[in-house]
């Protein structure tokens, strides 16, 4: 018959059931991890994009080809995407042209593989534990409403033990599974907006360097055509 | 470099996230706590009862003001005029008798004046006793309502409960077949301070002796009856008039 009065937060949850606590454990577990990723995310992807435009501002400047080259090369590690695929392909280039007897045509073939080859990793690492937000976004809300119903189940079985139900007794407990449902919501909420908002920012990163790509193999083709 | 970079902002990502869920949990702390004072309020709207005596005490003191003030401006201006009346006195007695007619106007004008001063003091009091009368009959208006407003309450207690006790019965007669229309059968129930029934007794037939006797089944099967918790209020409940009718 004791029916909390106090609806504070804390003692809603330490009211709660084990297992609607355990969920809420759960959800505040992923949604910690879901904000570490989302955090992660917003710095590398502002950090390509920067890379992205100082690379691409270089390279339409009329720089030489060599010297952009030469300095991709020694920052290695330091260089964004858009730099690796550049030094991918023009390494490729310039390997096969030494070689004598070899026609442009499998020099270009090749130098696109290459180029290929880089971009797709990169943009692999772009894109890692974009999944898990995708997956956090549709899942958390489940795991939250199945928190909900165990509490809510809990709170109408020790309804049958009064023989005058009022809502004061029920109450209590739906709020309390009700705080399940919130968490997971506010789990997903964030972790699907940051996702829709990455995949975006990430398409048009792909989409920048595929016309890279092929504007590049244009410049190395009408060399090759020159010499 | 780059690495280096990487690793603070795997960092940095992860303060930031802490920082986020700890905003989030304080926001709901906070928040849900501020709903569990709103009850708080609902229990101070109780004492809106209360106020009517608050405002009597206030008045009280007044009055007291008042009679403590009254007095000095009463006695200042009682020395003056003997004064003035004292050295026209000596000087007459020194120089001539024949002034003696202007002593007597004097002491005619000091009697006028005494007389109207305890006129005036007589009607002070007068005002005071009218504001002390006033101010006790406000007392006694407030303990009359507060009275009331028992008596209300224990009015409205006693319905709610006799309510209670019918809907207890009620629920427990077995209805007779074939009655015909919604006859009202009254009867006399003496209850113990438990809720027990002492006897029950058949005040107006509803005509049908089944449905009486289902009733009066009912008032012992509906053993202990609901009383409020409060004792004092019990002998209201000692002696109850219950009508029933099949159909409510």
């Amino acid at each position: 018959m004791q029916v909390a009065q106090d609806l504070s937060f804390i003692s809603l949850i330490s009211h709660a059931s084990v297992l609607v606590q355990l969920v809420l454990a759960l959800l505040l577990v992923v949604s910690l991890l879901s904000w570490w990723v989302i955090f992660q995310k917003i710095f590398t992807i502002k950090l390509e994009i920067q890379q992205t435009e100082a690379f691409e501002k270089d390279f339409w400047s009329g720089a030489n080809l060599n010297e952009l080259y030469q300095s991709a090369a020694n920052a290695r590690r330091d260089s964004g995407t858009l730099e690796k695929i550049f030094e991918a392909g023009f390494r490729e280039y310039a390997k096969l042209k030494k070689q004598s007897g070899i026609d442009s045509n499998s020099i270009m073939e090749s130098t696109r593989r290459a180029m290929r080859a880089a971009y797709q990793r990169n943009i692999d690492k772009v894109e890692s534990h974009l999944s898990y937000l995708a997956t956090i976004g549709s899942v958390s809300p489940y795991v939250g409403l199945f928190g909900t119903v165990w509490g809510i189940m809990n709170a109408f079985r020790a309804l049958s033990n009064v023989s005058q139900a009022t809502i004061a007794h029920v109450a209590p407990g739906i709020a309390e599974a009700l705080v399940a449902t919130a968490m997971g919501l506010f789990a997903a909420i964030p972790a699907v907006i940051a996702y829709n908002h990455f995949s975006h920012d990430i398409n048009r990163l792909a989409t920048s360097f595929e016309s890279f790509m092929e504007e590049f193999s244009n410049v190395l083709q009408r060399q090759s055509g020159s010499n | 470099m780059r690495a280096l970079a990487r690793e603070q902002d795997k960092l940095l990502s992860g303060v930031l996230a802490f920082a986020v869920h700890v905003l989030f949990v304080a926001f709901l702390i906070f928040s849900l706590r501020w709903q569990s004072k709103q009850p708080d309020t609902m229990e101070v709207q109780l004492w809106n009862a209360l106020p009517t005596p608050k405002e009597v005490i206030e008045v009280k003191p007044k009055p007291i003001e008042h009679e403590q003030v009254e007095p000095t401006a009463i006695e200042e201006p009682v020395p003056e005029p003997s004064k003035e009346i004292q050295k026209p006195d000596i000087l007459i007695k020194e120089k001539i008798e024949k002034d003696y007619k202007k002593e007597e106007l004097l002491k005619k004008e000091k009697i006028k004046r005494e007389q109207e001063k305890s006129r005036l003091e007589e009607l002070k009091h007068a005002k005071e006793k009218e504001e002390l009368e006033a101010a006790q009959r406000q007392q006694d208006d407030v303990r009359r309502q507060q009275q009331e407003q028992a008596m209300a309450a224990q009015t409205q207690i006693r319905s709610e409960y006799v309510t209670r006790i019918q809907g207890k019965i009620r629920r427990l007669v077995v209805l007779p077949p074939d009655i015909a229309g919604n006859p009202q059968a009254e009867f006399d129930v003496v209850l113990l301070p438990g809720g027990e029934v002492l006897s029950v007794k058949l005040k107006k037939s509803s005509g049908y002796a089944a449905y009486d006797d289902a009733v009066e089944r009912a008032i012992y099967k509906a053993q202990p009856l609901p009383l409020p918790p409060d004792p004092t209020l019990f002998p209201s409940f000692r002696e109850l008039h219950l009508k029933f009718r099949p159909e409510n």
